[in-house]
């Protein structure tokens, strides 16, 4: 009933609860959810005043009533939850309006941040509001209203709980500031897509801004939201005044500017904070007899992370061009990831993430798939910590269709996903997943057959994909088309077909379209100078994105310049400002930062000074003539040496010492790859274990200590922040680390520190425990029963020399 | 030099030597991209303060028992009750630098702690401005986990904010808060004008800490 009516009449909400209860009495920072139990008449007169002022939906007082946020010894979730339930109900009878009154079970945020940038799990998450929402269903609520989210991770772990765990209608609204973002940074289309593939019935703005604030939102929300749309704003920013929180916005100049907003297209209106129920009843009076505007579907093909959403095709402004989808995370061919991946060396796959996207990408395709690893896990895993690195949207790129549905359901946004073809059990098997979780998805142009000679036989499949989806209720906007190259060494048609291929994908059956373009020299010499024309061609003949190699620079110049030709870059920007600092004689690499290398610098001096470039150039230069073990012997080790001297008498800095270490790190870098191909070892000192402890976020100095470590060759394992206990002894056990390294940085954590060192010396009683941290020192690591203290980080690593001399 | 800069090259461990060329230049830049990528918010509320003879601060529903606390609060009438962050921006942008260049990571890391003290000194003064309207005047900041004021009542202190919805702010199970470059501070006010009341490292009992000024 309610999902007929949303977005065909104009539908009321109520207004303000806790501005209300505070002039009752409410208490700064006593939890407004208690008063269903201890005040329930208080609640029941909100209600029914609401209901008087004309509002069709009536939020329950559960806005904090989660098992995260809500904690009370008094009364349980379940008689929260209720108890309010039943106090709307009650005020529907008492108020006797005659008109049909929804009870939404209000939900809010769980007052945590979710990692990794907290510490909150999605799936505890997603249990807290699973909870309550069960019990909401089941107390006889109408439908579920998620409100006042600044978090996408967190409005999708409540999103996915209320889809998954009831069958009411769910709203969603978030809370936007002045710059249109969340708290977490995501944007309006970003918010929109990932709601919208969600399938909730309602999305909308509610809460931080009064109405006028808010136009600038609602206008760009209308823009990309294909679904009915809510705004609950508050009756002005807050003021403070006399120690209380005041709002300015009188009921008639709300109603004004709600009529303003409803005529602008929004369809479910009513108010937050500050906010009464004479600001609801002139709302109403002014609104009344006003029709929505139609809802319209977008046609926009949007991507989006957790803070950017990005465009493919026609439609939003900056949305024309070819986009960019960097190629790199994948082991195909590359024996360097390969080993990545099987040493679980996820630093190195993080490296190659920023280095795409610094290098322009727009996308970065994800694909683990290697024969001897858990691909569902480590999907998980490296999109998770691909999103604490990388705000640039991810495309999953897997045939696993386990690995698939993990990792679109911790994915921080709509994804795109790579792929599903023509072939009826792929469909069978992608389709549902991305009708539940949402994401564009690529369709290969080949099936049961094979993969057509001709572009007739491409288009075929495109279209067999496209029906066969329609049936999901995916939509051909969500739909990327992937018109096969085929190496023209063996094909000699094969770029023809392919380019005839895109051209009509794009002119007859309009949908967006995607190439894996260095497929096409595939066996040919110079792949680079086909690879670059081929992708320019493609461009010309519609392809939406390509799936390149972004670090590749003759790719990258087919793309400035196709895009400075075809009027895509306005007035050249782009063009100019990456290749103007280029002379023309050597249009080759653009310059990257300040190339101080004078031919008579040594690498000894080029790490004391810290100079990262140089030192990777010179020992380039170096290993002509020079065996790597003595590189590192007699140029990189001392260098070192007496910088390590330095910060220790107090000459070199924190800083200083980082940055030889950087340029040293660059140096070693060169002599491995050489080394690695002659198969020369250079042997590793030691393993270590370090890790930042249990409830502790801050690494810093960690990973400074880490840095240093690997400098002076020992063999890290670097467990990350926030580590259990029972991590650190499995990884100590299972690898025979003799030596482990942690650190917290406040007396909350040091708690886990100690835990952690007790269980060692249970299970480990062999292994030595270093320490280090902001409020340590030798006295307190004593008391815990460290083996010691590092005052600083080239502390710990005299103490692993020492420790591993000994056991030499 | 400016003050920032000097507050990012104490908290580098330089203590009373100069930073090299390279350095300074570093944090420049450093500034320059936290500029870009900081999105500050703060909060904050009034309340009527109550110290009783028995040593408990009252504020609202909150009672605190910290000697150091009390001695910062010593005549004052109310307090002010103060939020700040950085936003989530600034950890995403240290966490990756910490992969890509230690030493960018550090500085980046100092810069963004000296930001915050900046963004949260201007806050103060135009709140400090409101209050001399009232004729009240304020104390330097005072937060949990200072002396014997006990980390444990960031939890109080940011519900009475609702930091979470104000400003994004919120705290992990150990008492850290989220994003990581974030302040919580209590704030007196007195009637009386002290004349340049003792702030930051002056204040504090730890003598021997290296990044004393």
């Amino acid at each position: 009933m309610l999902r007929e009516r949303l977005g065909k009449e104009l539908l009321y909400f109520d207004g303000g609860m806790g501005t209300l209860l505070q002039e009752n009495g409410l208490a700064p920072g006593e939890l407004p959810e208690t008063w269903n139990v201890e005040h329930p008449e208080v609640i029941r007169e909100i209600h029914r005043r609401y209901i008087e002022a004309g509002s069709d939906i009536i939020l329950t007082n559960t806005f904090g009533a989660n098992a995260l946020k809500f904690h009370d010894e008094s009364c349980s979730l379940k008689e929260i939850v209720e108890s309010a339930v039943g106090h709307v109900k009650a005020a529907v009878r008492e108020a006797g309006a005659g008109r049909q009154i929804y009870t939404a079970l209000d939900v809010g945020p769980t007052g945590k941040l979710l990692k990794p940038m907290g510490d909150l799990d999605f799936e505890t998450a997603y249990e807290a509001f699973r909870e309550v929402m069960v019990m909401g269903e089941q107390a006889g609520a109408d439908l579920i209203h998620i409100e006042t989210m600044s978090d996408t991770y967190e409005l999708k772990a409540a999103v996915l709980a209320a889809k998954e765990n009831t069958s009411l209608p769910v709203f969603a609204t978030a809370i936007f500031d002045e710059r249109r973002k969340l708290l977490t940074g995501a944007d309006v289309p970003s918010v929109a897509a990932l709601l919208e593939c969600l399938r909730v019935d309602a999305l909308g703005i509610n809460c931080g801004m009064g109405p006028e604030q808010m136009l600038p939102v609602l206008d760009e929300m209308l823009r990309y939201s294909s679904l009915p749309v809510i705004v609950k704003p508050n009756a002005g920013l807050p003021q403070q005044r006399d120690g209380r929180t005041c709002y300015d916005v009188v009921p008639e100049e709300f109603a004004r500017l709600m009529k303003q907003i409803t005529e602008m297209g929004a369809s479910v209106i009513g108010g937050c904070c500050g906010t009464t129920p004479e600001h609801i009843h002139a709302m109403k009076e002014l609104c009344r007899g006003l029709d929505p505007l139609p809802v319209v579907e977008k046609e926009y093909t949007v991507v989006s992370s957790y803070g950017k959403s990005v465009f493919l095709g026609n439609g939003a402004e900056d949305s024309f061009g070819s986009k960019i989808i960097g190629e790199r995370i994948n082991p195909t061919g590359k024996k360097r990831f390969k080993q990545a991946l099987k040493e679980h060396d996820l630093d190195y796959i993080l490296r190659e993430a920023i280095t795409q996207q610094d290098s322009g990408a727009h996308i970065l395709d994800v694909n683990v798939g290697l024969p001897d690893v858990d691909e569902p896990a480590l999907m998980e895993e490296i999109v998770q910590e691909l999103q604490s690195v990388v705000n640039l949207p991810l495309q999953i790129d897997t045939v696993d269709t386990e690995a698939m549905e993990r990792a679109l359901r911790i994915y921080n946004g709509k994804a795109m996903v790579n792929s599903v073809s023509g072939k009826q059990e792929s469909m069978d098997s992608v389709f549902p997943l991305i009708r539940k979780y949402g994401g564009v998805v690529i369709g290969l142009t080949l099936d049961e057959e094979g993969i057509p000679a001709d572009a007739d036989g491409r288009i075929r499949i495109a279209e067999k994909i496209i029906n066969e989806a329609g049936k999901y209720g995916i939509r051909k906007k969500d739909i990327v088309i992937d018109a096969l190259a085929m190496t023209i060494s063996s094909e000699p048609e094969g770029a023809k077909v392919t380019l005839e291929t895109l051209r009509r994908l794009r002119d007859e059956v309009k949908v967006n379209t995607v190439l894996g373009v260095s497929n096409i020299s595939f066996g040919l010499p110079s792949r680079p100078v086909i690879n670059s024309a081929f992708y320019t061609m493609a461009m010309m003949n519609g392809l939406s994105a390509g799936i390149i190699n972004p670090s590749s620079e003759d790719m990258m110049k087919a793309w400035y310049a196709y895009h400075a030709l075809m009027d895509l870059d306005s007035n050249c920007e782009r063009y100019i400002s990456r290749y103007s600092a280029v002379s023309a004689g050597t249009a080759g690499t653009p310059a990257l930062g300040p190339g101080t290398n004078t031919p008579e610098m040594g690498l000894s001096a080029a790490i004391e000074k810290g100079l990262k470039d140089d030192a990777h150039t010179i020992t380039l230069r170096l290993t002509e003539e020079k065996a790597p073990l003595d590189i590192i012997n007699e140029e990189l080790i001392p260098a070192l040496n007496r910088v390590g001297d330095g910060f220790e008498k107090g000459t070199v800095f924190l800083p200083q010492l980082l940055m030889s270490a950087e340029a040293a790190k660059s140096a070693f870098a060169v002599l491995k790859e050489k080394m690695d191909k002659s198969g020369e070892v250079q042997e590793k000192k030691g393993t270590i274990v370090i890790a930042t402890v249990k409830g502790d976020i801050h690494d810093i100095g960690k990973n400074i200590v880490k840095v240093l470590l690997e400098n002076y060759s020992f063999d890290v394992i670097d467990l990350g922040k926030d580590v259990p206990p029972e991590k650190i002894v499995d990884t100590v056990l299972e690898r025979q680390v003799p030596l482990v390294g942690l650190s917290a940085l406040m007396t909350t954590t040091v708690v886990s520190m100690e835990e952690t060192i007790r269980q060692l010396r249970e299970k480990a009683p062999g292994c030595l425990v270093m320490v280090g941290g902001a409020v340590l020192n030798q006295e307190y690591a004593d008391m815990i029963g460290a083996d010691f203290y590092g005052r600083d980080a080239m502390q710990s690593v005299h103490y692993a020399q020492k420790v591993f001399e000994n056991k030499e | 030099m400016e003050r920032r800069i000097k507050e990012a090259v104490r908290y580098l461990g330089y203590g009373r030597n100069a930073a090299d060329e390279r350095t300074l230049t570093l944090i420049e830049d450093a500034f320059a991209e936290l500029e870009r990528t900081a999105a500050p918010k703060s909060v904050c509320r009034i309340f009527d303060l109550d110290q009783t003879e028995d040593g408990r601060i009252i504020i609202g529903n909150m009672e605190i028992r910290s000697r150091s606390l009390s001695r910062n609060l010593k005549g004052c009438t109310k307090t002010v009750l103060f939020g700040a962050t950085l936003g989530p921006g600034v950890d995403q942008l240290i966490r990756r630098m910490s992969l890509t260049d230690m030493a960018k990571a550090v500085i980046h890391q100092a810069c963004a702690a000296a930001l915050l003290e900046e963004y949260c000194d201007e806050e103060q003064l135009k709140i400090g401005a409101e209050l001399e309207e009232q004729e009240l005047y304020m104390r330097p900041r005072f937060s949990p986990g200072y002396g014997d004021f006990d980390i444990q009542y960031q939890e109080p202190l940011m519900r009475m904010l609702d930091c979470a919805k104000t400003i994004g702010l919120t705290m992990t199970d150990s008492c850290m808060m989220t994003p990581t470059k974030s302040v919580t501070a209590l704030i007196g006010a007195s009637p009386i004008k002290e004349r340049c009341p003792i702030a930051g490292c002056e204040a504090c009992e730890k003598k021997d800490c290296e990044y004393r000024r």
